[in-house]
């Protein structure tokens, strides 16, 4: 059955046209069929698998995230923020460009999974899970610098809305409180968007493993069968949250974009943050999505089969896109603030162009605007898996640079000259930014040996949909609605 | 409450103007404002970096071409802000606006340091407690019992001296009178050799305060922000160094 | 009148199959109640020739929201008033912030409300005959029946000419 297109809706393809449909085949998952017991198999075993080269990154980055991100922020709490180069006028540094940056990764999964699910774009269906855990991940990274950064991270509850002794409540007003509300709703949100979908893989999992793991699955699946009036329930669930989680998706990166714009900071003002951000956020996030596709594909077994050159060349017209939106996005930001004459704006922008740290923002045009434009248009630089790996790598270097001429680079270069400062960051911040890059690794790596990391039942749902249909003298790919 | 004490110091609004042309910037201001509000020395080389703790700084400007140049002076304090960019932006409450005296309030033991209002001070008046500081004897004998220390973690800012104004408050209200001008100064005021800095309530049109803000040479620094700053700076002719 | 729990397979790609099975079993007077179908991926009902299932979880989803946006207004327009502090000129209690955090709130309240829906509808009883079969994810098709155990050869000789693999009775568990 699985050299065979879908018997139950196709038919029989005649033997002149077999060369062509396996052509077709080889290309798209979707048109790939494989019988369902071994395509669990294949996710059982990939997720099973555990190396030797594996225990020892796991044991490594957990060391990693320990000394690194955790070491060196207890010493900063005990010892105080002045650990890390912030300093007047820079009051934020190298936490919140990685916060920012985080948020902006963590778009990548709601991107894929819910704008794509929503226009149901069917080369989204083995990776959507892949890039929701990034999503949560990314988060559960970027979630951690609002309490890093703070100078008394032992009274952070103090945000928290709730009735207390000191009778006083958080200030609704302010743009930091939108922020914890929204990364809350947006970290709840987006993990039980994970977890929705997981059910039925859960109760794969659970089908075929005994011991401790069956144990966890069978807790998870919550009593999964796989009854009509389940998958109604789940089908119902996941629509709500594919098109609700959107506008949050959205809300989430505006906001994180208004603890700058709300302020008085000049080059900071600017009402077109909003939607920059988001542009930028989904850059930095598919394009990770493609840096992680390809470490699964080459370190993972059986991940060759449902990761395929089609979906680096599709996720790649998509970071082409976005690379032409953002960089639409920064004109306008640039242009008009630099039109508007405002002494101190252009004296930031200048500063941006010609002072002291003006590779970060050649970098940043090098790497989010250059780079794409010149490779993305060809097909086969797209459909090299290693060479998008670089590309996309290069894209996020190119947006941590972004955010970090944002942020301290703006910041000192103010109104008054005598206030002018440089901020350098000390190696207390580089680890602790580097500890959460080891912390997201981590849970990612453990992640992907406890859960499927490929949605089974949704490939083969969008395999029993495709089909190729005759046409002419030609076979095509054509696609029936299930639902 | 706080509708008793409004009552009782009606109409207050202090405000201060400073007359850059007579300042000389010696700086005695400087030191006087660190006296009163227990301020620490961070030393040297932190001093050098940036994270002075000074509430009051005497910006130091250079005009003209070298070698014909002139200092100018500017002592920058918090500008204590009718509509302050720091305070909405604070999750925490941990500055607000007083009610009573009309000034921008900083609440030590509410603040959890997300130095926010730091980076939305336009003035850059704000300092930020980045270790805990010792105060080495014996310095540490002279600490004003008003007002309290604050540990690492926390932003504090200059504060118009609030624990004199509610000193005069009260004496005055002990003698059963109002507050007169000139019954409340604060440190830097009473150490400024040539008289440049002087402070009072802005509601009452004949304090001198309030002549001196209708001066010819009156302004306000970056008023087009539309931050409302209560400090006014008096500048004119040329006579540094008083 | 006396029943067994049945269960027949059918592979993922005899769907006709089992949506005939269903028509004859409908004929041997075994209504839409007694069956239920268990698959490894969904089918929608007119597939197989199915009663609409029906599920609360847009109504909780709604009334999650409702409840999001009941706190949302309380944070911004009652507690404001309990301990009065006015800051940066503002109003003590601005409609354009509180739009953010009403958005905020409600949005939450409708997907943690969702979550809790499918979770109380996943755990509550279901209708229709109980029963697994781990095959179930490898892609087949169940169809879980009462059976009148004077029927029960007739029936299964029937629906074994369509295809069918008849699950023996002490095989067919909970998962």
């Amino acid at each position: 059955m699985a050299a065979d297109v879908k018997p139950f809706i196709g038919s029989k393809a005649s033997p002149h046209q077999e060369s062509e449909a396996e052509e077709l085949r080889k290309e798209h998952l979707m048109l790939d069929p494989m019988p369902r017991d071994e395509m669990n198999q294949m996710v059982m075993e990939a997720m099973t698998t555990t190396t030797r080269k594996w225990w020892a990154w796991v044991i490594g980055l957990g060391l990693a995230v320990a000394v690194l991100l955790f070491g060196a922020w207890g010493y900063m709490i005990a010892t105080g923020m002045g650990v890390a180069g912030i300093r007047r006028p820079v009051f934020w540094g190298i936490f919140i460009v990685t916060f920012v940056f985080w948020i902006g990764i963590s778009h990548a999964g709601t991107f894929v999974s819910a704008i794509l699910r929503v226009f149901k774009a069917e080369f989204r269906r083995p990776f959507t899970r892949a890039a929701e855990l990034m999503t949560t991940f990314g988060l559960a990274a970027g979630a951690l610098y609002p309490l890093i950064h703070l100078g008394r991270v032992w009274v952070f509850y103090w945000m928290v809305p709730y009735p207390n002794a000191r009778w006083l409540w958080p200030n609704f007003r302010s743009a930091l409180v939108w922020d914890f509300l929204a990364i809350t709703t947006y970290l709840l949100s987006s993990t039980i968007y994970l977890f929705l979908p997981l059910i039925p893989d859960m109760a794969m999992a659970r089908d075929r493993s005994s011991g401790w793991r069956h144990f966890i699955y069978k807790l998870l699946a919550l009593g999964w069968r796989g009854t009509e009036a389940e998958w109604f329930r789940l089908r119902k669930a996941i629509s709500i949250f594919a098109y609700a989680i959107i506008p949050v998706m959205f809300s989430v990166h505006t906001i994180v974009s208004w603890d700058f714009a709300v302020s008085t900071v000049s080059g900071w003002q600017s009402s077109i943050f909003g939607p920059y951000f988001i542009i930028g956020a989904i850059l930095s996030g598919v394009s990770a999505v493609v840096t992680i596709l390809y470490i699964l594909r080459s370190t993972m077994k059986n991940m060759d089969y449902f990761i395929r050159k089609e979906h680096f060349d599709a996720l790649g017209k998509l970071i082409l896109v976005f690379s032409m939106a953002w960089a639409y996005f920064f004109f306008n930001e640039y242009i008009l603030s630099w039109y508007g004459g405002d002494a101190a704006v252009k004296q930031v922008l200048t500063l941006h162009a010609t002072g002291p740290s003006a590779w970060v923002w050649y970098t940043m045009l090098i790497c989010n605007v250059a780079i794409p434009w010149l490779f993305l248009w060809n097909k086969k630089v797209r459909r090299t898996p290693w060479l998008m790996f670089i590309i996309t790598l290069l894209v996020n270097v190119g947006m941590y640079a972004e955010r970090y001429t944002i942020i301290p680079l703006t910041l000192g270069h103010q109104r008054n000259p005598f206030d002018w400062g440089i901020y350098n960051p000390t190696i207390i911040e580089v680890s602790i930014a580097l500890g959460t890059l080891c912390l997201f690794i981590f849970l990612y790596l453990i992640a992907s040996r406890f859960i499927p990391l490929v949605p089974v039942w949704e490939v083969q749902e969008g395999q029993m949909s495709h089909t190729l249909r005759k046409v002419g003298k030609t076979e095509i790919p054509s696609v029936t609605e299930l639902e | 409450m706080t509708e008793l004490l409004a009552k009782e110091a009606h109409d207050e609004k202090w405000g201060m103007v400073i007359d850059l042309d007579i300042c000389s910037g010696c700086q005695a201001c400087v030191t006087a404002c660190s006296m009163e509000n227990n301020i620490p020395f961070v030393g040297e080389d932190e001093m050098a970096y940036g994270r002075g703790m000074q509430w009051m700084r005497i910006r130091r400007y250079w005009e003209g071409e070298y070698p014909e140049v002139t200092p100018d002076y500017q002592p920058m304090l918090c500008q204590q802000c009718g509509s302050a960019p720091c305070e909405p932006v604070c999750p925490v409450f941990a500055t607000l606006h007083s009610e009573v005296e009309k000034i921008n309030l900083q609440v030590y033991n509410r603040c959890i340091g997300t130095r926010y209002c730091a980076n939305n001070c336009p003035y850059h008046a704000r300092t930020f407690n980045w270790f805990d500081y010792e105060i080495p004897a014996p310095m540490n004998s002279y600490l004003n019992p008003d007002v309290t220390v604050r540990r690492r973690g926390v932003m504090e800012k200059c504060t118009f001296c609030v624990q004199r104004i509610v000193k005069g408050r009260q004496q005055a209200s002990a003698e059963g009178r109002e507050i007169e001008d000139g019954d409340i100064t604060p440190a830097c005021a009473q150490a400024c050799p040539t008289d440049a800095i002087t402070f009072g309530n802005l509601s009452d049109p004949e304090s001198r305060v309030s002549k001196m803000v209708r001066s010819d040479r009156a302004y306000k620094e970056l008023e087009n922000l539309g931050t409302e700053p209560r400090v006014t700076y008096l500048k004119g002719g040329k006579s540094y160094g008083g | 009148m006396e029943t067994n729990v049945r269960m027949i397979l059918f592979k993922e790609d005899q769907i006709d199959q089992a949506s005939d099975a269903i028509e004859t079993l409908h004929h041997h007077g075994i209504s839409d109640k007694d069956i239920s179908v268990i698959s490894g991926v969904p089918f929608s009902e007119k597939i197989l020739g199915r009663p609409m299932s029906w599920t609360r979880v847009p109504q909780i989803a709604v009334a999650g929201a409702l409840f999001g946006f009941i706190i949302a207004m309380l944070l911004n327009f009652l507690v404001p008033n309990l301990y009065k502090l006015s800051v940066g000129g503002m109003p003590l209690t601005p409609i354009p912030t509180s739009i953010v955090v009403t958005f905020e709130l409600t949005m939450l309240g409708l997907l943690i409300s969702t979550f809790l829906g499918v979770f109380i509808e996943m755990l509550s009883p279901s209708f229709g005959p109980k029963g697994y079969h781990p095959k179930i994810s490898d892609g087949y098709i169940g169809i879980l029946f009462n059976c009148p155990t004077h029927a029960d050869e007739d029936t299964c000789f029937e629906l074994q000419d369509l295809g069918a693999e008849i699950v023996d009775l002490a095989e067919v568990k909970q998962p």
